[in-house]
């Protein structure tokens, strides 16, 4: 019994020392990790360097799986009354968080240190502010972000008698390229010429790149109650990604599954790819032949969406959480830990300070590829977000979907996917543009 | 949650047998009995009635714009009836239960009665069957990625050498779902072996040595002998297979996330999205509510004709 007591007291006395030594603000960090499990591990190191470097701040960690998972997790946080005082969210959902009213503006807090807004954001690459700035407000600040590119296989270009230093430029060289490249063994197909990610979430992102080079906007940036699907620069890539199946035969039919995709690329069963920029460690760790990158070949005009994703702080935290959570944003999006970054995954570090420091111009030298990245984010648009983006993306995928297996044209595809898309825009355009005075 | 209760549902009125038997309980060991139920009845309470009342109640809850609560009523489910993508996902549902159900536990009757003797062979062939039984559903799905592959595929190496040509089983609406019904029996059909097993050691061996002796085959000795006394066993097989056929969807999730075009989303998934994708919590409700009800009395009618007639051996 006395043993039982001693021991009760001396726990009692730990915690109060532990509390009086320090009183940190103890402050929960969502992320999610996309590509594999290395980076979670990484992330884990860096925060444990923050917690360590500033000891008034203790920040828990948690991986959350997946951008969605991570939303849901985050969502549910909220709901609970338990939010997250900084969660890494999926660029393109952060219009959606401020539509459900679930996120601080960042404002506030930049002010705070004598900068304006505009100051702050021409930190970062001009691109990312479309999906930042909401509304003429911060909401999210660039962490990781990525946009397509073009991969190829330089073997299979000296093969084909092509030159492996001019990949192509527009949709007109890609189709010759691509013709070039295709190879059949009988009635056997053995190397295609191109293949494009099918499945949800990367299909609609490579759709809204081909709409982009195709002159397109793909979305109402400026409010999120409109995309544009039956429109012609959304037709016109539409009708591309259909001939490259159908009429020119240079892509397999149906839905090509991303991770096919990869091995197929690996194993030289296709010539040219489209995959994220947060791929090149993936693709340069399991490619055995030599590949290059390029732009997406352009038939308007070179643009392509970005992606990744930004840091935010949910609605529902203290003024001391917030304050907390904004050195740590300030920590992770700084010049330094931002490159290194960067450096370890292959996404692009989103502040241009970060391409000023030693390290990372050594590194860019290294690897040409990551360059090549960085040039083509010069033409990068925005990420399309609007209200319901997935479910509004969805209605899109599963029109190309029929359309890639031969069930629909291009032109039946694009007028379904607008009519859907429509009907799951309209609770929002309702309370918002059309709700006109009385 | 939804397979909790039904399986509650099902196991009650067996268990009800054995306690009429004893009715001479005291006072004390009835309060005993009650306290020793307690935890797991407040358990049960918190994480099972609890969320279906929960869920009764979302359905009929009617939210406008922003999640903002503006009445009672069945608008939910006039909207969930009007979604053409609820069908579908319920006609995909339905193949998708056919298309698994019958073939495996057919598969797992003809296994078991095959593999029914303890020979060593048996035994090491009885665990290769099981084996898929004892790996997580999300590591199958993973594994079916690499074996379904269009061309560099397990599957399509292998017809490659018949001449059948490079097939995109998941990447096309057409094949797609029998893709993964073909996986889930091969994953299912050995777990219900191990059913058939323990129900064909419950026959007394009597029986097939009477019918011997008076002539029977093998073949009529099955049909008249084995068969009707595995019926208690196969009730149950039956009830599970159907509550596997809703609740499992790990391997949807991994392979197609529903695709392509919605010809692999079945309801369990059509509720995901609607809930998380879509951020219609009434719909989703409502979906939950009328597939659970369905599941229910589904598995309540199977097992009530199925016991029809049922030859149990004391």
């Amino acid at each position: 019994m006395r043993l039982v007591r001693s021991m009760a007291l001396a726990g009692a006395l730990l915690t109060m020392a532990a509390t009086t030594a320090v009183a940190a603000t103890r402050i929960d960090f969502f992320f999610p990790v996309p590509v594999d499990g290395a980076l979670a591990k990484e992330m884990q190191n860096l925060v444990a360097r923050f917690n360590q470097e500033n000891p008034d701040i203790e920040v828990t960690a948690a991986y959350t799986g997946t951008y969605d998972e991570t939303d849901i997790k985050t969502r549910a946080a909220i709901k609970a009354g338990k939010p997250p005082a900084v969660a890494l969210m999926s660029a393109n959902f952060i219009t959606q968080y401020h539509i459900d009213d679930l996120v601080d503006p960042f404002d506030p807090l930049v002010r705070a240190e004598g900068k304006t807004p505009e100051d702050f954001m021409g930190e970062f690459w001009p691109a990312l502010s479309g999906n930042a700035r909401v509304d003429g407000k911060i909401y999210g600040v660039p962490f990781q972000n990525s946009t397509p590119l073009l991969y190829y296989n330089a073997e299979a270009f000296t093969e084909a008698g092509l030159d492996p230093d001019k990949p192509p430029t527009t949709w007109e060289e890609w189709v010759e390229d691509a013709k070039k490249l295709t190879r059949h063994e009988g009635d056997k197909t053995t190397r295609y010429g191109i293949m494009l990610p099918g499945t949800y979430d990367i299909l609609g992102w490579t759709i809204s790149a081909l709409t982009l080079s195709n002159g397109g906007q793909y979305y109402n940036p400026d409010w999120g109650g409109e995309i544009y699907y039956d429109t012609p620069s959304t037709v016109g890539a539409l009708t591309f990604v259909d001939d490259l199946v159908h009429k020119f035969k240079v892509m397999p039919e149906g839905t090509i599954q991303t991770p096919a995709m990869n091995n197929a690329f690996f194993g030289g069963q296709v010539a040219m790819i489209v995959s994220s920029t947060g791929s090149l460690s993936f693709i340069r760790q399991n490619m055995k032949t030599p590949f290059k990158v390029a732009f997406i070949p352009r038939n308007v005009r070179n643009a392509v969406p970005i992606g990744g994703a930004s840091l935010i702080i949910p609605k529902g935290n203290s003024q001391e959480r917030k304050q907390a959570a904004w050195k740590l944003i300030k920590w992770l999006t700084s010049p330094q830990i931002s490159g290194g970054w960067s450096r370890f995954t292959g996404y692009f570090a989103p502040v241009k300070a970060a391409y000023e420091l030693p390290e990372m111009k050594e590194f860019l030298d290294k690897n040409p590829d990551a360059k090549v990245a960085l040039e083509q984010l010069a033409f990068a648009k925005p990420w399309f977000a609007t209200y319901n983006t997935v479910a509004v993306r969805k209605a899109l995928e599963d029109e190309v979907q029929a359309m890639l297996s031969g069930k629909k044209t291009p032109t039946e595809a694009a007028k379904s996917a607008q009519a859907n898309a429509n009907a799951l825009l309209k609770p929002y355009v309702d309370a918002t543009a059309l709700n006109l005075p009385k | 949650m939804a397979q909790a209760l039904t399986e509650a549902a099902i196991l009650a009125p067996r268990l009800e047998r054995p306690a009429q038997a004893r009715r001479t309980h005291s006072a004390i060991s009835t309060s005993l009995a009650f306290w020793l139920l307690a935890p797991s009845f407040f358990l049960l309470f918190l994480f099972t009635y609890v969320p279906i009342l929960e869920a009764l109640t979302q359905a009929v809850s009617l939210e406008g714009f922003g999640g903002k609560p503006i009445g009672y009523g069945l608008g939910n489910f006039q909207r969930l009836f009007a979604d053409a993508s609820f069908w579908k996902a319920l006609w995909n549902n339905l193949v998708y239960g056919l298309g698994t159900v019958a073939p495996s536990i057919i598969l797992a009757v003809v296994l078991g009665v095959a593999l029914q003797e303890a020979t060593r062979l048996n035994a090491l062939l009885r665990t290769m069957i099981v084996f898929p039984v004892v790996l997580p559903l999300v590591a199958v799905a993973t594994l079916f990625a690499f074996v379904l592959m269009p061309g560099v595929g397990l599957l399509d190496h292998h017809l490659a050498k018949l001449g059948i040509a490079a097939t995109n089983w998941l990447g096309s609406p057409d094949t797609a779902l029998y893709a993964i019904i073909g996986l889930s029996i091969w994953k299912n059909a050995g777990y219900y072996m191990l059913f058939v097993l323990a129900g064909l050691q419950a026959i007394a061996p009597e029986l097939h040595e009477a019918a011997k002796l008076d002539g029977a085959g093998p073949v009529s000795r099955f049909f008249r002998i084995t068969l009707p006394l595995l019926k208690p066993t196969l009730a149950f097989i039956l009830v599970i297979a159907i509550i596997n056929v809703v609740t499992q969807i790990d391997h949807v999730i991994v392979l197609t996330g529903g695709g392509p075009s919605d010809s692999t989303n079945i309801i369990l998934n059509y509720i995901f999205q609607a809930a998380h994708q879509q951020g219609d919590s009434g719909r989703a409700a409502a979906a939950t509510v009328i597939s659970v009800a369905a599941l229910l009395s589904l598995s309540v009618a199977s097992l009530r004709t199925l016991e029809r007639g049922m030859h149990y051996e004391s």
